[in-house]
């Protein structure tokens, strides 16, 4: 292994989506020095919205306007469920950390309280959820009082659509009007892409000329509606000057992924994980993890990194994602772990995968396979016991949960980075002062 | 030899050579590579020259010119630090070659006058004349031996003169050490410097000095078969004191001659019988004069051109030249390069150049071409082909300047293939993406459509390994990130020139199997090759990677088609 790089640190966490992102970020905050391995392209999907839990029972679809209330239900019924193993002081901490440490990096969003937000889609649909960026939550404060409202969208932006939305929502919302423009400078382009306009938008000449074309449209409107294409590294800047410009509250809808918000999330985890000291390896993968003979330390051999790297770690937090995020690899039959081959709960059999419906309301068996883990939230072996003393599973990957339908992906994610990390630190911690 | 023979033979010869070099030098100022060539005239060109040499010689940058001297000059570090085998190849030849031509070839005004009492058949002489000589023998395996480890697709460019001047060389080596294994070995020559020195030839008078010089000089006698009595060799020994050993060492210091002499032995008296010592002097001596008067038109050009490139370098670098001194500078490269291939496997777009089956891809090829294109010698329409196949050449060229950077004669390779695009486009050969975007995307589909592919099936798998490979873009869920990113789009503001398809289309369309649809595509010819795509892609696709393997599958898809018109 000559010429190989080596490395080491407290902690590896493999995975940089979202769970990744918030272990590496709760890890270094604890004091653990943190090297992070994988891509965090799979955040370029998010909404930019933070959900906690919305939706509970599955089956039934039901609603909660509060995130805290629902969590109670599912812990009693879903005591399984990973959401249901973390106290909320737990999770009302990893949310305020996590928001934290998102407006240091230039995404502010607006206070956490104690209930879920609706707010709108580029479809015309109402989604519940608990983190709104700033640039977003006036569309919900506007929504929750049915305020007379402007929506406005660009020829040529094809994914969103001011009129269906307006139409969509016509019998619940009729004060909401719909108005087009052309985008300033990008009058003869047959298709615009939201992250070109967003770049626009930073150059202060075509804001006030966007803001121009606006304002006379603005009326008796109590709030003003766009595209989310309000900047990408500036946000708060291009939508402080919309809102001046405008004299009403302006809000964005976030558009369909990959989104401009997405891109905006991506860029603040990874700016805040960066100045954090996490060292990145995000284009690296992990090719072999092994642990040495005392179950002190493991060690995780790179891919990806010119030459290579060998990393020694005294604890291992895997944040792989499901199959998108390929923590989990699916052959025909069976579901198989993908870095260390931990065994994977899941259906008995394949017939069992999928209910005969697909759009089913209670949802699919594979949808909640995944890692079991014990109360530190350690991966289980075959016997039950830990793979590794000081192996962790956070986020996705964790089985019990259908985080799509349940409307809980970033809550699950950052929840679960939060009380593992807490595990490690406790670990490692009592392991120094031994 | 007679002294006037050689007299005028060595004068003729340097004549030639001076005269040869004026005409060579001359074209540093005439050769003229690229437009900005064009609207300078000769004599700005030599004038830049001085005004360039008296920046550099009288001012700070002096220093910078020594340093050039010394390490790149003399000690090549540019070739050490790309090849080290070739390096030690060169030194070899280089050291060997300047020694011998200092110490043996120019002994009458150099060694003499430097070195009391020099005499070729003494020590240390006789022994470094071997020592050199040897160098360059090595030297020339070693450069026979590269040629070998190097053989590939295609050949670096092989000139004759370039093996006219090897061949000589060698030549002169083999009758150097010929002529002195004779004179080693033959009675004759031993019979000639008695007469002069000891005052006889006569075998039976000289028979103590012959005993000892068969001995222990390796004269081959062939009437010396008897024992001989000790008071014979020690009368003989006696006798070489007096009369010879102020002159001659003991041979066996030149130990590649002697050797070769033990083997000549038996020959010695054909050898003697034939004159050998004379003809082989004459071969050898001519051979150098040869050498000399051909030199400003083989390889050995390069001695000169080589380090006035190196030095031209060392004094200024390029963006600080006037359109003059690039012009002397590219014309100057025609005659530094030697083709040594090394740029050729740096290059970038090697594997292009064998998946196209185009050797001008390669820099030593183009290198030719630019110079036949400026001296108007560029093939005509009658071959069209060949045309073509310069201009692809030049233009698939991706500017990443490794063969300036490796390039062991420092020549700025960069500035000529620029100029060189630029002659093209001027003499009417576009760039491929002038000619394929000339037609529209669809137009094209239907040429391919009227005249499907023909090609064998193991191309695609070795020569666009992403593009034929679904796994390479099996992953793309069409989430428009590289659209989002691509700045491309995001400029092509004017529709009826922006591109067509979207970076996320071309890979929809590589998904569902109709790559020649691709290959047309104003985004495959425009993309400038960012990599935002590819940073930014979700699914870790090497988007741009395969936007560059569609322009080169383009080409010679395309370039198939590209005579087929729509039946009207």
């Amino acid at each position: 292994m000559t010429g190989v790089r080596r490395n080491s640190c407290d902690v590896a966490v493999i995975g940089a989506g979202m769970a990744g992102m918030a272990a590496a970020l709760f890890a270094v905050e604890r004091g653990l020095s943190c090297i992070q391995i994988g891509s965090g392209g799979g955040i370029l999907f998010a909404s930019g919205l933070l959900d906690l839990l919305a939706v509970h029972p599955v089956a039934e679809r039901c609603l909660w306007q509060s995130p805290y209330t629902a969590l109670d239900a599912l812990a009693g019924e879903q005591p399984d469920h990973p959401l249901a193993r973390v106290a909320p002081v737990s999770i009302r901490a990893a949310f305020e950390s996590f928001v934290t440490a998102l407006a240091s990096a230039g995404l502010a969003y607006a206070p956490l309280g104690e209930r879920n937000r609706s707010v709108l889609t580029s479809i015309g649909t109402v989604k519940t959820t608990y983190g709104v960026p700033v640039t977003m939550v006036a569309g919900a404060d506007a929504l929750d009082g049915r305020a007379r409202c402007l929506l406005v969208d660009f020829r040529g932006l094809r994914e969103f659509s001011a009129h269906q939305i307006a139409a969509t929502l016509a019998d619940r919302w009729p004060e909401l009007r719909h108005q087009r423009i052309d985008f300033p400078g990008f009058e003869t382009v047959p298709e615009l892409y939201a992250v070109h306009l967003a770049r626009a938008l930073e150059t202060v000449e075509t804001r006030e000329r966007t803001i121009a074309l606006i304002r006379p449209l603005v009326g008796d409107a109590r709030a003003v509606g766009l595209p989310a294409v309000l900047g990408l590294e500036r946000s708060r800047e291009v939508h402080a000057a919309f809102e001046a410009g405008l004299g009403v509250p302006v809000f964005e809808i976030p558009t369909m992924p990959t989104s401009v918000p997405g891109l905006r999330l991506l860029g603040a985890l990874e700016a805040a994980v960066s100045s954090h000291g996490v060292r990145r390896r995000h284009q690296a993968s992990v090719r072999a993890l092994t642990y040495d003979g005392n179950m002190e330390t493991a060690t995780l051999d790179l891919e990806g990194v010119p030459g290579g790297e060998r990393v020694t770690a005294r604890a291992v937090v895997l944040a792989t994602g499901r199959f998108s995020g390929r923590g989990l690899a699916a052959d025909r039959g069976y579901v198989r772990e993908s870095i260390l081959g931990l065994p994977v709960h899941q259906p008995a059999s394949r017939e069992a995968w999928h209910k005969r419906d697909f759009l089913d309301p209670s949802g699919h068996a594979i949808n909640r396979a995944g890692l079991r883990v014990d109360d530190a939230w350690r991966p289980l072996d075959t016997d039950g016991k830990p793979a590794w003393p000081r192996l962790f599973a956070v986020g996705s990957i964790l089985a019990h949960q259908d985080w799509m339908r349940s409307k809980c992906g970033s809550g699950l994610a950052i929840a679960t980075a939060w009380a593992a990390v807490e595990q490690v630190a406790h670990r490692l911690g009592a392991t120094a002062a031994g | 030899m007679s002294p006037t023979l050689f007299q005028i033979s060595l004068y003729a010869s340097l004549a030639l050579c001076a005269l040869g070099l004026l005409w060579r030098v001359s074209t540093w100022f005439r050769i003229r590579i690229g437009p900005d060539a064009r609207v300078v005239t000769a004599s700005q060109r030599v004038a830049a020259l001085f005004r360039g040499a008296a920046a550099a010689l009288f001012t700070l940058r002096v220093f910078h010119v020594l340093g050039t001297l010394f390490l790149d000059v003399l000690l090549q570090r540019r070739l050490y630090l790309n090849d080290k085998l070739r390096w030690l190849g060169h030194l070899l030849i280089f050291v060997g070659f300047m020694a011998l031509l200092l110490m043996h070839a120019l002994a009458p005004v150099v060694t003499v006058k430097l070195f009391h009492g020099y005499e070729s058949t003494r020590d240390p002489y006789l022994f470094l004349r071997n020592l050199f000589g040897a160098m360059m023998v090595i030297g020339l395996a070693l450069f026979l031996f590269g040629l070998w480890r190097r053989r590939t697709v295609f050949a670096p460019v092989r000139r004759p003169t370039a093996a006219a001047f090897m061949g000589l060389l060698g030549f002169v080596l083999v009758t150097g050490f010929l002529l002195e294994a004779d004179k080693i070995a033959s009675p004759r020559a031993f019979y000639r410097m008695a007469k002069q020195f000891n005052g006889t030839s006569d075998p039976a008078e000289l028979k103590p000095l012959r005993a000892v010089w068969a001995r222990e000089f390796g004269v081959a006698f062939d009437d010396l078969k008897e024992p001989i009595a000790p008071e014979v060799m020690e009368k003989g020994r006696e006798m070489h004191e007096d009369d010879c050993a102020t002159c001659h060492a003991k041979p066996t210091s030149a130990f590649v001659s002697y050797p070769v002499a033990r083997m000549l032995a038996p020959l010695v008296g054909l050898l003697d019988a034939g004159g050998a010592d004379v003809w082989l002097l004459y071969l050898h001596v001519f051979a150098c004069f040869l050498g000399l008067a051909t030199l400003p038109f083989t390889r050995f050009h390069h001695a000169v051109a080589a380090p006035v490139g190196l030095l031209v370098n060392g004094a200024a670098p390029n963006r600080e030249f006037s359109a003059a001194g690039r012009a002397s500078r590219r014309a100057l490269a025609m005659d530094a390069c030697v083709h040594c291939g090394i740029c050729d496997t740096h290059c970038s777009v090697a594997p292009l150049a064998r998946y196209l089956g185009n050797p001008y891809l390669l820099p030593s090829h183009k290198l030719i071409a630019a110079g036949e294109l400026a001296g108007g010698r560029l093939p005509r329409s009658g071959e069209e082909d060949e045309r073509r196949r310069i201009a692809e050449g030049a233009f698939l060229c991706t500017d990443c300047g490794r063969c300036t950077d490796v390039c062991p004669v420092g020549l700025d390779l960069e500035d000529l293939w620029q100029a060189g695009c630029d002659d093209l486009s001027a003499a009417g050969l576009p760039a491929p993406a002038q000619w394929v975007q000339a037609r529209p995307t669809l137009a094209w589909a239907e040429s391919m459509e009227a005249q499907p592919w023909q090609q064998d099936a193991g191309h695609d798998a070795r020569y666009a390994p992403l593009s034929a490979d679904r796994r390479s873009f099996s992953r793309c869920v069409q989430c428009q990130t590289c659209t989002n990113v691509c700045p491309v789009v995001a400029h092509s503001m004017d529709p009826a020139y922006g591109v067509d398809l979207t970076p996320q289309k071309v890979m929809n369309l590589l998904r569902l199997g109709l790559r020649d649809l691709t290959l047309g595509s104003r985004m495959v010819w425009n993309c400038a090759t960012c990599y935002q795509c590819q940073e930014n892609c979700p699914e870790g696709i090497r988007v741009a990677d395969i936007m560059v393997e569609l322009r080169a599958l383009a080409v010679r898809r395309l370039g198939a088609v590209r005579s087929w018109r729509a039946p009207s």
